[in-house]
């Protein structure tokens, strides 16, 4: 490299960016998350509307086959709903020998 | 760990979707995808938002990046073709032409003479020879890469590179030793 060569870096040197650069950094990968998003909401809503369409095409073959299952599960499925509530319910609770007060 | 090895680690876990591992990417190679932007189109501000757009391209298109690849090469690859990409919008190219010229009057004022007749030399050569000076005389790029990085054979890069670098010389008042 011939000394004008050196001079011409030294001088592109002098508007190089800093090496790091938080805010620049921030603001991109708050762009990369923004779409990020903006994807799974895309493919959420894509699959949804696919999953609306599937069940309203299906539902008149799956109807009566539900009716008629629903009327031998009933009470178990019923059952099992309560069980789930009351597990959600005392799981919530904070148990008695907690450290709560000193 | 090297920094090409260090860059095959992040890669691999940003293509695996780490965002972390994306965001040290973007950490270890801004400076260069700015520079060379800034170099190549004159205009800071927008030679930023060019980088942003390059590092949101890169997440989608991280998955394409073969292994053991440069990293830097690539971004400057997708960033020029943003910049190129701006060029062709012929409204944006018209108002970044004045903006670049009103642009040159503000920063440059205090600026030494050197720099303002560099800047002004950049500024007068077609993009593609601009883009090939800032990575081959500004970044250090070899030919070799910055023709993989612009997508332009390796003799055009040569070419370009040798007939900018006259230009500078020239326009710093340099005797050209190398030809």
């Amino acid at each position: 490299m011939t000394q004008a060569d050196e001079r011409v870096k030294a001088l592109f040197a002098m508007d190089e960016p800093p090496a790091r650069d938080a805010a620049f950094a921030t603001a991109v990968m708050a762009r990369v998350m923004r779409r990020r998003f903006q994807e799974d909401v895309a493919m959420l809503c894509a699959v949804s509307l696919g999953g609306g369409v599937a069940f309203c095409a299906v539902w008149p073959t799956l109807q009566p086959a539900l009716v008629a299952i629903s009327q031998g599960l009933a009470p178990a499925l019923g059952a099992i709903a309560l069980a789930i509530c009351l597990m959600v319910i005392l799981g919530g609770r904070p148990s008695a020998d907690l450290p709560l007060g000193s | 760990m090297g920094p090409a090895s260090l860059d095959e680690a992040l890669v691999k876990a940003a293509q695996g979707g780490s965002a972390e591992a994306f965001s040290r990417l973007v950490e270890r190679h801004q400076q260069a995808v700015r520079a060379f932007l800034r170099r190549a189109c004159g205009d800071w501000a927008q030679a930023d938002d060019l980088a942003q757009e390059t590092f949101l391209a890169a997440w989608s298109r991280i998955g394409r990046l073969k292994a053991g690849a440069s990293v830097r090469a690539w971004l400057c690859g997708i960033g020029y073709n943003k910049h190129l990409t701006a060029i062709r919008s012929a409204g944006r190219e018209r108002a970044r032409g004045a903006a670049y010229e009103a642009d040159r009057e503000v920063s440059l004022e205090a600026a030494p003479e050197d720099r303002l007749a560099l800047e002004r030399a950049m500024a007068g050569l077609p993009a593609e020879q601009r883009a090939c000076v800032a990575l081959c005389l500004a970044a250090e790029f070899s030919h070799a890469e910055a023709a993989e990085a612009l997508g332009m054979p390796l003799g055009t890069v040569k070419s370009h590179v040798s007939r900018g670098r006259a230009r500078l010389l020239q326009a710093l008042g340099e005797c050209d030793d190398a030809s």
